[in-house]
């Protein structure tokens, strides 16, 4: 065995001499430069969606009234408590909120961070984001503590024979 | 530089504002400028025909060299 050290390819105990790697993975300035041409069109394509949805909201289609939504019955929400709902589609969650017997808020409560869903602390009195701990003011939707930045989309309600509708998402104040 | 690779770096330099108008692009969405989306979106789409300029041209380029030797 000794004398075969150092002598390579070993007969018959070497199980890989006969794999040629060479030019396995070339790539050769022409092929960089297709790449670099490839990720500009996927680049191109995938700004597409972006473009159609800022132009559809720049046309108001985004700003539109929803048909209104009974979220649920004043009896059945006590001062402090909180609902969760759907609104405007069926994907869109929202929690509603009840501070005080007249003032109800609610927000989209996708966490404008990661879109975990924020839910309302009644001890703390504010919105918490259980994902990585944003906290978000319950008067306004603005976040008051953690990774978010933006403020949670605030929904319209309004209460109607004794029950709690939702109208329409609030825009952003810019 | 090595003329041959003028145009690698402009396709990189593409590349680079690709990704810049990508990320503004979405942050301006996000923050409801959406004129400002549209733009930056509009020039990542217009990248990608100059990308595919200034290859075609150094393919003309390089075999325009070929025939000199």
């Amino acid at each position: 065995m000794t004398e075969n050290n150092n002598k390579i390819p070993f007969n018959e105990d070497n199980y890989t001499h006969n794999i040629n790697r060479n030019n396995e993975r070339k790539l050769d300035r022409r092929g960089f430069m297709k790449t670099l041409v490839g990720a500009a069109g996927v680049f191109a394509i995938s700004s597409l969606p972006w473009g159609a949805t800022a132009a559809k909201e720049l046309m108001g289609l985004g700003d539109k009234e929803y048909p209104h939504k009974k979220i649920t019955d004043l009896k059945s929400i006590g001062v402090g408590d909180a609902v969760d709902f759907a609104f405007p589609g069926e994907h869109d969650s929202a929690i509603l909120i009840r501070l005080s017997d007249e003032k109800f808020v609610a927000y989209q409560n996708a966490c404008t961070h990661l879109r975990c869903p924020v839910f309302w602390d009644k001890k703390e009195e504010e919105m918490i984001c259980p994902c990585h701990h944003g906290k978000f003011d319950v008067q306004t939707g603005s976040p008051i503590a953690g990774p978010p930045r933006r403020p949670l989309p605030e929904i319209q309600v309004k209460v109607d024979k004794g029950a709690v509708y939702a109208v329409r998402v609030k825009r952003y104040e810019t | 530089m090595k003329r041959e690779y003028i145009s690698v770096a402009i396709l990189c330099a593409i590349l680079m504002l690709n990704i810049i108008f990508t990320q503004y692009m979405v942050h301006q969405y996000f923050y409801e400028h959406y004129a400002n989306t549209i733009i930056s979106g509009a020039m990542n789409i217009l990248l990608f025909p100059a990308a595919i300029f200034v290859y075609k041209r150094d393919q003309k380029m390089q075999k325009g060299m070929k025939s000199h030797e």
